[in-house]
């Protein structure tokens, strides 16, 4: 009897004892990350059976339990890994929203700047120090490009570094959840079927920082391992053995990386980056491909639109020496990127040139050889056939993509980039300012025996260039009686009589338009002439100022500076975007938190009145040990 | 609800910390005066900045281009005002040279006079501006537009060219005007006709520059716009008669008759300064070509007149026509006669070159106007662009301050009671 209480009194002391050691390993992990509070679960012992029915025979703890639910922390990670990838998307695409933002680095004020400096060669064609002025403006929007396109590129080498370190970071979680696995295993089969707790702490730990590097599902196991894919089920730990991700060259553009993950036997095998989603890999790889290379893109066609639209123009008119215009700009030309280990295995030689820049869009172009001499161009952007199972060379988008040698065998595949170095390709040719062509290589004229009223128009030389061989043939157009038709004679127009005169229509010989308007008289002439000496002439000056506020981009819908605005506007929605989901998800992610740790986590008063609770348990166990010796002094003194 | 410790330091943290950034926000606008820091805190708006920003800069490329624009505009209306005054002060020589109590002396210092102002009207031509360009040379800046002298004529080495310049986003204006079209293309004679006396003239017979009564009549195809006025003096009679016919020097047919012309006595009969019509009178074949002329004083038999079309004649063809008429001695009267037709029509020719300068500088005058208003509108929308541009871009300070207050109300109290609450513990009282 006696010993019985001796017994239910130890029983109390051991069962309040590891109550205050489970307190107190709650109180010391209140902050440690991941931690679950734990709680004893405490049990009555096999109670005695007696003629007088079963008599208690105190309390055991029967197991300490982590209060831990899988679908609040599902959740939890679940918010927490689409918070990382919206992290660092906002994190990178605000820079390029500053830089755009930023009127001293924006290409908006150089354009303008230029634009200024053509107005002024076309109000003084030929002030030398206007034509210098010109070039010099130019100079500094091609710098303002050529900046912007760096700091583009450092932002994607920012992109690429962070892909690297974020892959060994995912490496090194993968390798401690191997290993957590292993030991959870041993842990959980020492003869005993209680829950190692901390050690599954831990390991949700890992897997929720993982989470936060790359969305990954896990897969419990009956052994209690956890088996960890990341993408469509790529394993990237089952059980004790880790799978090693790598950061490796894209074979289709290997100038960037993408994600790899190493083959058993050896070598790499890439992994299509739309099957990563989530963490601050999944938002890398979605603003390089979402944000980035669109944006770079767009700016690469406004410098490609600029350089060739002005080109064509200039190459209409004539310089100070008296020369046909060349080109103004060096006009950037589109890529084609051939695929790298493995190599295509045709032997085709593609080539790419823009036809014409209204045409041009910012995606990249996916060129897939179907065999046969046969393409299929894929538009990355929205991942539409372009053209399907043709042969070259084609003409789409403002591309004229064709074959320049070899064939291609079924499967090949090239990258074509129209506009991506488009900002950084764009330089200025001249470097003479005599060499701008301000003037029209024309000029027209009324001869003074003129008895009509009729007067011609300056002419213009018709585009696109180059222009036609007998531009600047002297031609003479002279009316006949009545003066309703007149005759053209000059080398190049075929010398046809009697045309029909509508006053104000246009006449085009030569690769020239000219109106003629009034009343003519018999017998008047109008010649057309080369212009050599046209010094102050600022015809063609005039037409390459008429350019900042023509529609040339985007079939002809939106001006260099409209497109601008447009990426300017498209990152700052973008930005905007990401933002606004940002602060939602921070809510969503704060309110998943909350839910996990209001059921797991630590609550100091709620350990403290425990402490009470057991300090007062323990106490009253040994005041149980105390009167059951009392009890016995009792017994023993009945013999004195 | 069940709350974790960590919760109350965890929401207490992210509440401060939203609160600092959101501050540090408010604090960033108000010290850059600007409402946007970047484009994605309103991107519809940084989009439209960026649009009313370039507006604002075409609008003032044009404004600097009209600046530009008058101030070509300026020098050549400068320029053509001389030019009027000098072609005025030929005139008055002109019409004093008439006096017919000068003699072949006064005359000559009148050319002598003439050559200077000829040399004056070159050099005034030849102008060039500040950067040396020649203003009256068409597009052809570098080449001095007209050589020669009295002697040789002069001619014109530029070409027509007019430089347009962009002064608003749908208005170009000529920035210039060419030599050709000032200098060279005047309309001689009456602008429809002129009238010429024979060189071997004996008679008195004075022509004027005629009038064109309905421009379109003259137009008619039926118009050979070439004409000779024949005279033929009988003076078997007592008094003697005058009679002239109209020769179509491209039928060969006389206009009065139809047919080939015939000996004198001709059709009409001549009365001095009474008007001689072209237009059919009687039973003359019907023609009406809508103008009419005058002789005065008697023509001898067989003087002559042309009546042809207006074409080109150039300031310095007339002012040469003159100068040499003046210096022809007038010792006989046919030769008095000769000048007084010749002055007649140098008169009528420097009228039309005067009225070719006003016109010019008319619409010199008119452009350098529109230029004013264009200036004027195109300031007042420079105004309206700053004023879109500070609506989009420019801080609310009251709103911005308040704010700014408000937040640092929210901060203060969120720091106070996170202080208050993580100051709460059981253990305080174990």
């Amino acid at each position: 009897m006696g010993t019985s209480i001796f017994n239910i009194g130890v029983s109390g002391l051991n069962t309040a004892q590891t109550g205050l050691l489970t307190t107190g390993h709650n109180i010391s992990n209140a902050t440690t990350p991941g931690f679950n509070r734990q709680q004893t679960i405490q049990s009555t012992n096999t109670p005695q059976f007696t003629g007088a029915g079963f008599i208690g025979q105190g309390s055991n703890v029967q197991t300490i339990q982590r209060i831990y639910n899988q679908y609040l922390s599902s959740q939890l990670m679940s918010a927490q890994t689409r918070l990382s990838e919206l992290d660092a998307y906002s994190a990178e695409i605000k820079q390029v929203d500053n830089l755009l933002g930023d009127p001293s680095v924006g290409v908006s004020t150089a354009m303008n700047d230029f634009n200024a400096g053509v107005n002024a060669v076309s109000a003084n064609p030929a002030s030398m120090p206007a034509r210098q002025a010109m070039l010099s403006s130019a100079q500094a929007l091609v710098g303002r490009f050529q900046t912007l396109d760096a700091r583009f590129n450092e932002i994607r080498d920012g992109v690429d570094s962070q892909l690297q370190s974020t892959v060994s970071a995912i490496n090194s979680y993968a390798t401690q959840i191997s290993e957590l696995n292993q030991r959870i295993v041993l842990a959980q089969a020492n003869g005993s079927t209680q829950p190692a707790n901390d050690l599954l702490d831990q390991r949700d730990q890992l897997i929720s920082e993982l989470n936060k590097q790359v969305r990954v599902t896990t897969v419990p196991q009956s052994d209690g391992t956890y088996n960890v894919f990341v993408g469509s089920g790529q394993p990237l730990v089952v059980g004790a053995q880790p799978f090693v991700l790598t950061a490796i060259p894209s074979r289709e553009d290997p100038s960037r990386l993408t994600l790899g993950v190493a083959l058993p036997g050896g070598g790499q095998a890439g992994l299509p980056e739309s099957l990563i989603t989530g963490g601050e890999l999944g938002g890398l790889l979605s603003f390089r491909s979402a944000s980035l290379d669109p944006a770079q893109n767009a700016l690469g066609r406004i410098a490609t639109a600029l350089a060739m639209s002005f080109n064509d123009q200039h190459r209409l008119g004539q310089d100070l020496t008296g020369a046909m215009g060349g080109v103004f700009f060096n006009a950037p030309t589109p890529q084609v990127i051939f695929p790298n280990s493995p190599a295509n295995a045709g032997t085709a030689s593609i080539s790419a040139a823009v036809s014409s820049v209204g045409g041009l869009t910012t995606s990249d172009y996916r060129l897939t050889a179907n065999g046969g001499g046969n393409f299929t161009l894929t538009r990355l952007s929205d991942n539409v056939n372009v053209f399907t199972g043709v042969a070259l060379p084609q003409t789409v988008d403002g591309l004229n993509i064709s074959l320049t040698s070899g064939a291609a065998v079924a499967g090949d595949s090239f990258l074509i980039q129209p506009t991506r170095y488009g900002a950084n390709g764009i330089g200025v040719a001249i470097t003479d300012p005599r060499s701008i062509a301000a003037a029209a290589p024309i000029r027209t004229s009324a001869a003074l025996t003129n008895t009509g009223t009729a007067s011609v128009s300056p002419g213009s030389v018709n585009a696109p260039p180059p222009p036609n061989v007998n531009l600047t043939q002297p031609v003479t157009i002279t009316f006949n009686n009545p003066p309703t038709t007149f005759n053209v004679v000059g080398i190049g127009t075929g010398n046809p009589i009697n045309v029909a005169y509508t006053t104000g229509g246009n006449i085009t010989y030569n690769g020239w338009t000219l109106q003629i308007s009034g009343a003519p008289g018999v017998a008047d002439v109008f010649t057309v002439s080369a212009s050599p000496a046209g010094v102050a002439d600022n015809r063609n000056a005039f037409k390459l100022a008429g350019l900042q506020t023509k529609g040339i981009i985007a079939g002809g819908s939106a001006t260099l500076q409209g497109a601008y605005s447009q990426l300017v506007s498209d990152v700052g929605n973008k930005t905007r975007e990401i933002e606004v989901t940002n602060t939602a998800q921070v809510n969503i992610l704060k309110q998943s938190q909350d839910a996990q740790q209001s059921l797991s986590g630590v609550n100091l008063d709620e350990e403290a009145a425990n402490l009470l609770r057991y300090q007062q348990a323990f106490q009253a166990s040994g005041k149980l040990i105390e009167i059951a010796s009392k009890l016995f002094d009792t017994v023993l003194s009945l013999g004195r | 609800m069940r709350i974790a410790s960590s919760m109350i330091y965890d929401s207490g943290v992210a509440a401060m910390q939203k609160q600092t950034a959101a501050m540090l926000h408010t604090q960033q606008q108000v010290s850059s005066g600007k409402r946007m820091l970047s484009p994605s805190d309103d991107p519809l708006a940084a989009a439209r900045a960026l649009e009313v920003s370039q507006s604002s800069a075409n609008n003032n490329q044009t404004l600097s281009n009209q600046k530009a624009a008058a101030e070509s505009l300026g020098l050549v209306e400068n320029s053509l005002a001389s030019v009027g005054d000098l072609i005025q002060s030929v005139r008055t020589l002109a019409v004093q040279a008439g006096n017919a109590a000068l003699t072949d002396n006064d005359r000559r210092s009148i050319a002598a006079d003439m050559r200077q102002n000829f040399t004056e009207l070159l050099g005034l031509a030849n102008a060039a501006d500040s950067a040396g360009q020649y203003q009256f040379s068409g597009y052809m800046g570098a080449t001095k537009p007209f050589s020669g002298s009295v002697e040789s004529g002069v001619a014109y080495a530029g070409d027509d060219g007019q430089r347009l310049m962009q002064v608003s986003s749908s208005r170009q204006i000529a920035a210039s005007d060419s030599g050709n079209d000032i200098f060279m293309r005047m309309r001689n004679g009456n602008g429809t006709f002129v009238t010429t006396a024979t060189n071997t003239n004996t008679g008195a017979g004075i022509i004027d520059a005629g009038a064109t009564l309905d421009p379109s009549k003259w137009n008619t195809a039926a118009n050979s716009k070439n004409f000779t006025l024949r005279f033929a003096v009988n003076n078997a009679v007592l008094p003697p008669v005058t009679t002239y016919d109209i020769v179509d020097n491209v039928s060969g047919n006389s206009l009065l008759t139809g047919a080939a012309p015939g000996a004198a006595p001709y059709p009409r009969v001549y009365q001095p300064g009474q008007a001689i019509n072209f237009k059919s009178q009687g039973a003359e074949p019907v023609f009406d070509f809508g103008a009419q002329l005058t002789v005065n004083g008697q023509p001898a038999n067989g003087d002559s007149f042309s009546v042809q079309a207006s074409s080109s004649q150039s300031v310095f063809t007339t002012i040469t026509n003159l100068i040499n008429a003046l210096e022809t001695s007038n010792s006989s009267s046919a030769n008095a006669t000769l000048l007084a037709n010749r002055l007649g029509n140098a008169l009528t020719n420097l009228d039309q070159a005067s009225n070719n300068i006003l016109t010019v500088r008319a619409s010199v005058g008119s452009r350098m106007n529109e230029l004013d208003l264009l200036t004027n509108v195109g300031q007042d929308l420079n105004l309206q662009y700053q004023q879109s541009l500070s609506n989009l871009q420019d801080l609310d300070y009251a709103a911005a301050i308040t704010k700014l207050t408000q937040q640092q109300t929210t901060l203060d109290a969120a720091q106070k009671s996170f202080m208050k609450v993580t100051g709460l513990s059981l253990f305080n009282f174990i």
